[in-house]
């Protein structure tokens, strides 16, 4: 029997059509890189105005902790650090690197020796024992890897667990839940033995004794990879999950795996375990086994597009959306990540950072139709958390903050199933999103 | 049994019962009386009665209980009373009162929909606080007034209304008490309180556009593009420019209106120059 | 950018029910039942229905046009729905003006003037039902019987066994349990057959309309009252409005608690009061003011049966 979280969950169809191959995009000209793509203090910018960086330069450090460096993408000069607009429409800062055309061909082909010399599945289990867990860390920290499944937490963090927190288990989370995205299965089918090294370093960070790396149902192909990449390892296992969104939500994966519910308020460690990406374990390896900083990542093209274009790209971050090839309908709606959760992207100009998985372009010809309410319960079934979205949204389209509070508006996890499986299409989340904020 | 006899019956139970309610009510009310100063009723009743709490008490009741256990008047100030209100507080009271300026809300955004038309279309709940938890309006601004009106809902004086044809909220002056409801309300921190002036004279810089000024003035076409001309012009020297944005000091602005002429882009209002300068084509 | 993209709030994918499709889900399951009651009863049964349905829809375009003045709601089919319950609950016999007059009621009163759909919190078709029940109870209760059916309704009218069984009439262990299933027994339009009932039933939880926890404790109610007081259950079950009721009218979306654990206690009451109604009451039937009742409590279920959640906080009490 195939385990799953137990409360809600919804199954919208998955429209995982892209192609599992992974290809490289071509480096940009000009890439933009926002100081703020994690969770946590901005970095701090060490290059100024008409400095010269090499790509895989350490351009902005980390300011706190709790906080991720930044590195070039591209080699070339940097032309200012100035206000740039994220996909969704709002101002961030960010350093600008514009690349001379030698520039560019010479780091094309740099990083095109690079990907055609990665072996793809072998496990190396050596290089996780030669090193100790603080080498690892510290080269996660200078590497400025966050949770690339989108959350965006700085992974140095997660992993710096303390003995007496007694962690027991590392979860991968490769289960990627929200429809239409693949790059973390794309990734999984083309590398599972760099992913299964960047996990065994993971362990080692952190000083765990064993991982799970757990999928959903859906993708037999990456689980088949994975599985042969794992022959014969004791301390790394696969764990296949019922199909059900959002199984890929920390609190939901920790008790589909461990049977054990995050307390509300607390994080994975409070029972014993920790959640990473498949993606961050590959970043991991990237930057433990190759020096390679968190300078790219896989983005899925997909959608409402035709056919050939669904792809999964290495994407240099700061790369424009824009520069990624696909043709947008009429009336479209592009998204930066998934449709669950992933934001709206109007603005196309704006750059790919760490946290996008993905740019899923939907057509939409007409708007929502927004009835009333027949209180059907269908938000209330839905729920992961075992809330009452019904309530919180006409809490938050009243103003009535303290009340929302009171009725645990803050354990909502935003995963969008209750506006998902709302009949009268009722903006559910959208109120209790703004409850959530005022709440707080 | 007859039904006289019902009826009379009835009546007499009836009756009786009433009769002991009534006995039980007035005891309860004589032995739980609280007395009470009787001028927290009048002050009361010369308030506007609703509860904004502008005045920083849990609503009018609280606000009248305070004056009448303070005795004096210093430091509150209900804005929905006005200056008359509170001088007839005063009066009641026995004590001076105490002269406040009145303030009026401005909205520091002139994004109509002819300035800075819409770009996308908006597909969610109407409500100003959701738009800007997802990102920017319809516009395009990052800054500027999303226009679905969370501002007139809060305002309990009626003194807000949406513009149809600019799709921007407008201030009622009159009705305008100064309780700032409003300014807490707008996601975007677009509204201020700033003093009704002499004779309603008012001048404020409509735009929050941080935007450098090319990028600001390719969005939108009201919008304060930081070029410094009205600072220049001011000769009060009321007027300070930080992050490419124009801001006119109340308390030195002596509403000349010299900025309103200068302004190359008709970002600077004011109350008493009717129509505002046409902004050039871009 | 010359593309105008759309600018939307998360999630971006919906779900393709909506509320038009769950009303025709809960129409298309009540069918079986439809056919049946025109099998037994004939064009009267089909006049009933006409009437019920159209002057449900009828009101309700009225008032959300000349009264509230809003946009009409009746593409939703709700009302559609409530008028087909309606004429269910009713005697095909009915005059027609006072099936009018109990649409009136059902959407005009307990629907509309609450604020229309969501907003009721009594089930519209049984307030109608009930309104007629009190104000003409001798033409509600007077059935016609199932076995002068098919287009020869030559009048013969009688009681329901429940009310025969009730006086006396009759012992609940002499009518033959096919009679009850395949409906040749007296009783209004939609209650005679539970075969038709049952076979809806499943349809809706098939397509994911309806949770068996209110029909299921609703019966559980019942039951529980019945053995206590000694009194056939499976008589009890198939007879009367019960099934009706209990699948069709107490699920309804409105008017019934949002929690697995509320419905269960609301089903379970629901079976609890029909029963003592049945057995101590002065009416025979008791399943519409059952139902009528829990509605009341529905709200109060709501308030305090939360659902279960993904990890319970030890409350300090913050509720002011």
């Amino acid at each position: 029997m195939r385990n799953t979280f137990k409360i809600g969950g919804i199954h919208p169809s998955a429209n995982k059509t892209a192609s599992r191959r992974l290809e490289l995009l071509p480096l940009p000209k000009k890439a933009y890189l926002p100081l703020s793509q994690h969770i946590g203090a901005p970095a701090t910018p060490i290059v100024a105005k008409g400095d010269k960086v090499v790509r895989g330069q350490l351009i902005a450090e980390n300011s706190s902790f709790v906080s991720a460096g930044l590195h070039a993408p591209i080699s070339g000069t940097v032309s200012g650090i100035e206000n740039v607009v994220l996909p969704w429409g709002k101002p961030s800062k960010a350093i600008v690197i514009t690349a001379s055309d030698d520039e560019h061909s010479a780091d094309t082909e740099a990083r095109e020796a690079y990907w055609r010399d990665m072996i793809p599945s072998v496990c190396d289990r050596t290089l996780s024992e030669r090193l100790s867990g603080d080498d690892i860390r510290s080269a996660i920290l200078r590497a400025g890897i966050v949770g690339l499944g989108g959350a965006t937490f700085p992974s140095h963090v997660k992993l710096a667990v303390k003995p007496e927190q007694k962690a027991e288990v590392l979860i991968i989370n490769g289960c990627e839940c929200e429809p239409y995205l693949m790059c973390d299965d794309a990734l999984m089918c083309t590398y599972p033995g760099r992913i299964a090294e960047g996990v065994e370093l993971m362990l080692k960070a952190a000083g765990i004794p064993k991982a799970v790396i757990a999928m959903e149902d859906n993708k037999p192909e990456a689980a088949a990879a994975i599985g042969e990449a794992l022959k014969g390892n004791t301390s790394v296992s696969l764990r296949i999950l019922k199909t059900k969104y959002p199984q890929g939500g920390e609190k939901q994966l920790v008790e589909a795996v461990t049977g054990r519910r995050i307390p509300s308020g607390k994080l994975p460690l409070s029972v014993g375990a920790v959640v990473n990406n498949v993606a961050t374990a590959f970043a991991v390896w990237q930057a433990v086994a190759t020096s390679q900083p968190l300078i790219e990542r896989v983005v899925t093209v997909t959608g409402d597009i035709p056919e050939t274009q669904r792809k999964n790209y290495v994407v240099a971050l700061g790369t424009p959306l824009a520069e990624l090839p696909f043709t947008l309908p009429a009336e479209a709606l592009a998204i930066a990540g998934g449709p669950m959760m992933g934001r709206s992207a109007v603005r196309l100009d704006a750059p790919v950072m760490k946290g996008t998985s993905g740019l899923t372009i939907l057509s939409r010809p007409s708007k929502r139709k927004v009835e009333a309410c027949m209180r059907c319960g269908a938000c209330v079934d839905a729920c992961p958390m075992g809330l009452e979205p019904y309530l919180l949204s006409t809490y938050g389209r009243l103003r009535m903050w303290s009340e929302a509070a009171g009725a645990d508006v803050l354990d909502c996890l935003e995963c969008g199933a209750c506006s998902y499986s709302c009949p009268a299409s009722r903006p559910l989340l959208d109120y209790i999103r703004v409850a959530k904020q005022r709440a707080k | 049994m007859s039904p006289t006899y019902i009826l009379l019956f009835t009546v007499a139970v009836m009756g009786c019962l009433g009769l002991i309610g009534a006995l039980v009510l007035y005891l309860t009310a004589k032995k739980f009386k609280v007395e009470e100063d009787p001028r927290i009723d009048t002050v009361e009743g010369l308030l506007p009665g609703a509860n904004c709490g502008a005045c920083g008490c849990k609503g009018c009741r609280d606000f009248a209980s305070e004056c009448v256990k303070r005795g004096k008047l210093d430091g509150l100030n209900c804005p929905g009373a006005g200056a008359d209100g509170m001088s007839r507080i005063a009066a009641v009271l026995g004590v001076a009162s105490v002269e406040t300026m009145r303030t009026v809300a401005v909205l520091k955004c002139n994004g109509s929909c002819a300035a800075r038309p819409a770009v996308y279309d908006y597909d969610g709940a109407r409500s100003c606080a959701v738009m800007d938890a997802v990102g920017c309006g319809t516009g395009g601004c990052s800054y500027g007034c999303l226009g679905c009106g969370d501002c007139v809902s809060v305002c309990r004086f009626g003194a807000l209304h949406i513009d149809e044809s600019t799709g921007l909220p407008v201030v009622d002056s009159d009705a305008c008490t100064g309780c700032g409801v409003c300014v807490g309300e707008c996601p975007r921190h677009l509204i201020e309180l700033r003093p009704a002036g002499r004779r309603d004279r008012r001048v404020w810089v409509a735009c929050s556009s941080r935007d450098k000024g090319a990028v600001a003035r390719k969005i939108c076409s009201a919008a304060c593009i930081g070029c410094g001309k009205c600072a220049k012009t001011c000769p009060f020297g009321a007027i300070d420019i930080a992050d490419n944005l124009s801001y006119i000091n109340p308390d030195t602005c002596k509403a000349c209106g010299k900025c309103v002429d200068v302004c190359p882009t008709g970002a600077i209002l004011s109350t008493f120059k009717v129509e505002p300068k046409q902004p050039a084509q871009v | 950018m010359n593309e105008k993209l759309i600018f939307s709030t998360t999630p971006h994918m919906h779900t393709a029910r909506t509320v038009r499709g769950s009303m025709l889900h809960v129409l298309l399951a009540l069918l079986p039942a439809v056919f049946c009651s025109l099998y037994f009863f004939g064009v009267p049964a089909l006049m009933v229905l006409c009437v019920s349905v159209a002057s449900c829809v009828a009101v309700e375009w009225f008032v959300t046009k000349y009264m509230l003045r809003r946009q009409a709601t009746i593409g939703d089919c709700s009302a559609v729905l409530t008028g087909v319950l309606l004429a269910l609950n009713l005697p095909s016999n009915l005059p027609l003006w006072m099936v009018a007059a109990g649409a009136i009621m059902a959407i005009g009163i307990a629907k509309m003037a609450f604020g229309g759909l969501g907003c009721n919190i009594f089930n519209p078709a049984l307030v109608g039902r009930v309104f007629l029940l009190i104000s003409f109870p001798v033409a509600m209760t007077s059935w016609p019987l199932p076995d002068a059916a098919f287009g020869s309704a030559d009048g013969m009218t009688g009681a329901t066994i429940l009310s025969m069984v009730k006086l006396g009439n009759m012992e609940p262990a002499s009518i033959p349990s096919s009679d009850m299933i395949w409906g040749s027994m007296g009783g209004s339009m939609g209650e005679v057959s539970a075969a038709a009932l049952l076979l809806g039933f499943v349809y809706l939880l098939v397509v994911r309309i309806i949770k068996w926890h209110i029909p299921v404790a609703i019966v559980a109610g019942l039951a529980l009252v019945d053995i206590l007081a000694g009194y056939p259950v499976v008589f009890d079950i198939f007879s009367g409005g019960l099934l009706l009721g209990a699948i069709f009218m107490a699920t309804d979306y409105a008017t019934s608690p949002m929690t697995g654990r509320g419905m269960l206690l609301y089903g379970l009451f629901i079976g609890i009061i029909t029963a003592s109604i049945r057995r101590w009451g002065a009416y025979p039937e008791g399943m519409s003011f059952a139902i009528l009742i829990m509605n009341g409590f529905t709200p109060l279920i709501n308030r305090y049966m939360h659902p279960r959640r993904f990890s319970p906080k030890q409350r300090k009490e913050v509720m002011a």
